[in-house]
C-alpha cells in the first residue's frame, strides 16, 4: 500500500478537494455557481455518520445514500434558483449554507453544537483515491457528452442556447444534481476521515473556499478546478515556513492570480487555434469561448 | 411590552449599522457591479484607525478617531480600487469577487498580526451613561451610534441623489456605456464611489467601536454577510430600500434574541432572503440590470 507517511493527510485533503471542486466544476458548466458546496457536502456528512452511527449501516452503502442525498439537495437547489437571474442565484444558494448551519447547530439528534462525533475510521488513501476517480470520470464523460456541450451553451448565452431547443431548467437541474451527488459523496468520504461533523462546515466560508479553488484554476475545463484545488490545498501547507505571513501570503498569492490570469490559470483553447509548448501540440476540443472576447454580453433590455 | 420596545431600540441601533455597511456594497455593485467582498474590512481598517488616532491625541479624541476613521478607511478603498477593484472592472463578477476576497484575507490577517487577533479594548470616547425615554433604558453610546449612523444615511442618500457624481452613479448603474457615451468619466466616478464609501463606512466603524468598546481585526466577518444580505433582499436599485431592510433586519434579530433565542436569529436572515429572493428575483425594491 502506498504511504505518505507525514504528508499523508495533506494527500488525502488534497484528493477530497479535488473531488468537492469537480462536482463544482459539473454544476458550474451550466453557468450556476453554487455556493452552497460545503452545505451539501455536510448533508452527505452528516447523513452518511447518522448512518452509519446510528443505524449501523456499512459505510459503502452510507456513501451512496450521501450521493443521493447530495443530488437531490442539488436539484431542489436548482429548482429554488430557476427564476432568479444567474449572479443572484449564487448568493441564494448562500443564504441556503448558512440556514443549513443554523439548523445544524440547533439539532440535538445531530449533535447541535458539539459537533456530530462517534465516526468510524472508515476513509483512507485508497477510498479517497477511488472517490477521486471516480469523480473524474464523471466529469470527463459529462465534458464531451452532449448534454455537457448543452451545459456550457447555456453558460454562454442561455438565450440562444433555449433558441436551439435546449431546456435549459432542466439542463441547470441535471447539472446541480449531478455535480450536488459529488459533493455528497466528497462529504461522506470526507466525514469518515474527519471523524467530526460541526455545524460551521456548512457555512459559507468553507464554500467559499471550493469556488477559490475554481476561479484560481479556471474554470473552462476540467483540469482547471483540478489544478485549483491542488495548488491551494498544498500551498497553505507549503507557505507553513511563513508562520504568522501564511495567510497573508495566501490572500496575497490569490489577488495576484486574479490579475495576472482573470480566467483562471488552465484556460480552454477555442477550436482552430493550436498551441504548442515544449514541442507539444496541444488545442483539440470544443472551444466555448475564445479568452480573447470580450466576456460580458450587454444585457437585453 | 417594555422588554419589547427596548428590543426594538436595540433593534434599531443595530440596523443602522448594517444600513451604513449595507449602502456601501449596494454602491459598489451598482455602480461598480463588483461585489466588494473587502468592504467589511475596510470597515475594520477604519476602526483600528480611529483607534490608534484616539490613543495619540487623547484631549480631541472623538472627533479626531471619527477623522482618521473616514482617512484610513477611504484610503484603503482608495488603493482597493487602484489595485484590484479598478483593473478588474468588466470583468466577470466571480472574477472580481475573488480578488477583493483576497484582499480581505489580507487585510484581516494584516491587522491581526499587527494587533493581535483577540479583540482589543476601543478607547472610551464617550462617557457610559444610560438615559431613559419612557420606558425604554439606552445609552448614550447607543443614541450617539444611532444618530451618527441616521447622518451618514442621510449623507449617502444626498451624495446619490443631489450631487452631481451621485447623478453619475446612478447613470453609471443603469447603462455604463451610455453613460460613457454622455460624457461621464466611468472611471473617475468609481474611484470617488468606492472612496466615499469606504469613507462613510470608517466613521460607522469608529462609532461602533466605541458603542462595544472593543475592536478586532474580524470584525468584518460580523457585519459583511448581514449587509450583504439586506442589499440582495432590498435590491440595488433604491439606497432608501437597502436602509429600510437593514433596519427590519435589526428589529427581527433583536426581538429573536429577546424572545427566542439567540442562536436562531441568524437563521431568520437568511430563510427571508431564500423567500423574498424566489418571489422576487430582483429583490423587493428592485435591482439595476445586471
Amino acid at each position: 500500500m502506498l504511504s505518505f507517511g507525514f504528508f499523508e493527510p495533506v494527500v488525502i485533503f488534497t484528493l477530497l478537494n479535488v473531488t468537492m471542486a469537480l462536482g463544482l466544476y459539473i454544476t458550474a458548466m451550466s453557468g450556476q455557481l453554487s455556493m452552497a458546496t460545503a452545505a451539501i457536502a455536510g448533508v452527505g456528512g452528516y447523513l452518511s455518520g447518522v448512518l452509519t452511527v446510528k443505524f449501523g449501516v456499512p459505510f459503502i452503502p452510507a456513501v451512496i445514500a450521501a450521493m443521493v442525498a447530495g443530488g437531490l439537495v442539488g436539484g431542489m437547489l436548482a429548482v429554488l434558483t430557476a427564476k432568479m437571474r444567474d449572479f443572484i442565484l449564487k448568493l441564494t444558494t448562500l443564504a441556503f449554507g448558512e440556514a443549513l448551519s443554523v439548523l445544524a447547530f440547533n439539532w440535538d439528534y445531530i449533535g447541535g453544537a458539539n459537533s456530530f462525533t462517534g465516526l468510524k475510521l472508515e476513509t483512507g488513501l485508497g477510498t479517497c483515491l477511488v472517490a477521486v476517480l471516480f469523480a473524474l470520470y464523471v466529469a470527463w464523460r459529462f465534458d464531451g457528452s452532449r448534454l455537457g456541450i448543452a451545459a456550457r451553451a447555456v453558460r454562454d448565452d442561455p438565450l440562444a442556447a433555449a433558441a436551439m431547443g435546449i431546456s435549459v431548467a432542466a439542463l441547470r437541474v441535471i447539472t446541480f444534481a449531478l455535480g450536488g451527488a459529488i459533493v455528497g459523496m466528497a462529504g461522506a468520504v470526507q466525514a469518515h476521515y474527519v471523524l467530526v461533523i460541526s455545524p460551521s462546515d456548512l457555512g459559507f466560508f468553507v464554500s467559499l473556499n471550493y469556488i477559490i479553488f475554481l476561479l484560481f484554476g479556471g474554470m473552462q475545463t476540467m483540469w482547471g478546478p483540478i489544478l485549483g484545488a491542488v495548488l491551494l490545498t498544498v500551498l497553505p501547507e507549503a507557505l507553513r515556513f511563513a508562520k504568522e505571513y501564511r495567510m497573508i501570503a495566501y490572500g496575497a498569492i490569490i489577488v495576484a492570480v486574479v490579475l495576472w490570469r482573470p480566467d483562471g490559470l488552465v484556460r480552454r483553447i477555442p477550436t482552430g487555434v493550436t498551441k504548442r509548448f515544449m514541442g507539444v501540440t496541444f488545442g483539440r476540443g470544443l472551444a466555448t469561448r475564445a479568452p480573447e472576447m470580450p466576456v460580458k454580453a450587454e444585457p437585453a433590455r | 411590552m417594555d422588554l419589547f420596545l427596548q428590543q426594538l431600540c436595540n433593534g434599531l441601533v443595530i440596523g443602522s449599522t448594517y444600513a451604513v455597511v449595507a449602502l456601501g456594497f449596494a454602491l459598489a455593485f451598482s455602480v461598480l457591479r463588483v461585489v466588494h467582498f473587502a468592504h467589511p474590512d475596510i470597515f475594520m481598517v477604519g476602526m483600528f484607525a480611529g483607534l490608534v488616532a484616539a490613543n495619540a491625541v487623547p484631549w480631541l479624541a472623538l472627533p479626531i478617531a471619527l477623522l482618521a476613521g473616514a482617512a484610513g478607511a477611504g484610503l484603503i478603498g482608495y488603493a482597493a480600487e487602484r489595485t484590484i477593484i479598478g483593473p478588474l472592472r468588466g470583468r466577470d463578477m466571480l472574477t472580481t469577487l475573488i480578488g477583493t476576497l483576497g484582499l480581505s484575507i489580507v487585510l484581516q490577517n494584516g491587522m491581526a498580526l499587527l494587533v493581535g487577533p483577540d479583540p482589543v479594548p476601543f478607547p472610551a470616547l464617550l462617557p457610559r451613561k444610560f438615559i431613559d425615554i419612557g420606558p425604554v433604558m439606552l445609552t448614550l453610546r447607543q443614541l450617539a451610534d444611532f444618530a451618527l449612523s441616521l447622518f451618514l444615511l442621510a449623507l449617502v442618500s444626498a451624495f446619490v441623489r443631489l450631487t452631481r457624481t451621485g447623478r453619475a452613479t446612478r447613470a453609471i448603474a443603469d447603462r455604463p456605456d451610455v453613460a460613457a457615451a454622455f460624457g461621464v468619466d466611468v472611471p473617475r466616478v468609481c474611484q470617488t464611489t468606492i472612496v466615499f464609501a469606504s469613507a462613510v463606512a470608517g466613521i460607522a466603524a469608529v462609532s461602533v467601536g466605541t458603542l462595544y468598546g472593543s475592536a478586532s481585526a474580524f470584525v468584518g466577518l460580523t457585519y459583511g454577510l448581514k449587509a450583504f444580505t439586506c442589499m440582495l433582499v432590498a435590491g440595488n436599485r433604491y439606497v432608501e430600500g437597502v436602509v429600510a431592510v437593514a433596519f427590519v433586519l435589526g428589529i427581527v434579530e433583536a426581538l429573536v434574541t429577546g424572545y427566542v433565542s439567540s442562536s436562531m436569529k441568524d437563521a431568520a436572515a437568511f430563510v427571508v432572503l431564500i423567500g423574498v429572493l424566489y418571489v422576487r428575483p430582483s429583490g423587493l425594491f428592485g435591482s439595476y440590470a445586471t
